[in-house]
């Protein structure tokens, strides 16, 4: 391995940029992303940064179950990340539609219909430390020797 | 010069240096009251599917037979942890934060009934219900056809011209009576309500 790629994986585990959408939820995961920002939790002392900004991220956050009109604007939204990059389903929405997977309500759940889907955070809400070791443990995961992965 | 030297010295304290680079809040524990995914105690299970029948969530649990016996199962990607589950089994096989402690000190249960509610507007009196309700059909063998009964321990019949329930709290909730209603007039409902068992005895 090169120590430029060794360079590149510490960097890149070190400083993952996170942007999150929200493609119809209750809102009550965003309100526990949000959690992770404040003092308490303090996503930033890990190295890692919220801004919603899919050009600039690693990875994403998909939070609620797929409405329709969000079905072409998340694969739009997943097509802007630079590469590399991953996605993380965040809440029991974006795996199961969780108490919208009944008859008669506007959702098309899951998630990975629509884009590939790294890892999957269980719970309504998930805990933020639950959000937070998920973000760490998958993004390295994924970013470790990424160019020497490549075909 | 000294100053400058002194302030250098003041504030490149290695202490501090170390604070800067390396500070971390403090180890982000669960708290012990914290309600996670329903676990098992090692009660047995009774398979009464109180805790399938309280579930919010769709297909967050379900009761599965083992080799020797019953099993509730949680799913995690469907689970609210909302915990009613374990308030409702009778037989605490389920536990989950310290939502059993609560329930044993202050006495707390889910009673639960059947409501029957027919809709005049729409019940064509048939009678299907009263025939083919498995309860009313233990009570009174005669009841038949018209769904009239001469018997008052029935739980429903038809009664000058539109269906009368008499004894609710006979249903069992089978719903057989909703199968077989061809305008859909009779609605079963499973009601709960908490309550404290000094005040369910009383």
């Amino acid at each position: 391995m090169s120590i430029l790629q060794k360079i590149k994986n510490t960097v890149r585990s070190r400083s993952i940029h996170v942007s999150y959408v929200d493609v119809g939820s209750c809102n009550g995961c965003d309100i526990e992303v949000l959690a992770c920002l404040a003092p308490r939790y303090d996503i930033e002392q890990y190295g890692i940064y919220v801004h919603n900004n899919p050009r600039e991220a690693d990875v994403l956050l998909v939070i609620g179950s797929v409405t329709p009109q969000w079905v072409d604007k998340l694969r739009d939204i997943w097509e802007k990340i630079p590469e590399p990059k991953v996605a993380v389903a965040i809440g029991n929405c974006p795996i199961s539609g969780c108490v919208y997977a009944r008859k008669g309500t506007l959702t098309s759940p899951p998630v990975e219909k629509y884009i590939p889907i790294a890892a999957q955070v269980p719970g309504c809400p998930p805990r933020p430390t639950e959000i937070l070791s998920a973000i760490l443990s998958v993004a390295p995961l994924i970013f470790k020797d990424y160019e020497e992965k490549q075909p | 010069m000294r100053s400058i030297v002194y302030y250098l010295r003041e504030f490149l304290r290695p202490e501090w240096i170390r604070k800067f680079f390396f500070a971390k809040t403090a180890p982000l524990e669960t708290p012990s009251y914290f309600k996670d995914y329903p676990s098992l105690t090692g009660n047995e299970c009774v398979a009464c599917l109180s805790c399938m029948m309280i579930c919010p969530a769709p297909d967050a649990i379900a009761v599965l037979r083992t080799r020797d016996g019953w099993e509730p199962e949680i799913y995690p990607g469907h689970c609210v942890r909302c915990g009613l589950c374990v308030e409702a089994c009778p037989e605490a096989v389920l536990a989950s934060g310290r939502i059993l402690d609560v329930t044993s000190r202050d006495g707390t249960a889910l009673w639960s009934w059947y409501r029957l509610e027919v809709d005049d507007t729409l019940c064509m009196r048939c009678g299907n219900c009263c025939v083919s309700c498995p309860v009313n059909r233990k009570i009174d063998q005669q009841l038949a056809g018209s769904g009239t009964s001469s018997s008052d321990e029935v739980i429903m019949r038809v009664e000058g011209g539109r269906v009368r329930v008499i004894h609710e709290e006979k249903c069992t909730g089978c719903k057989t009576c909703e199968l077989n209603c061809p305008n859909g007039a009779i609605r079963v409902a499973r009601m709960v309500e908490g309550v404290q068992i000094a005040e369910a005895e009383a």
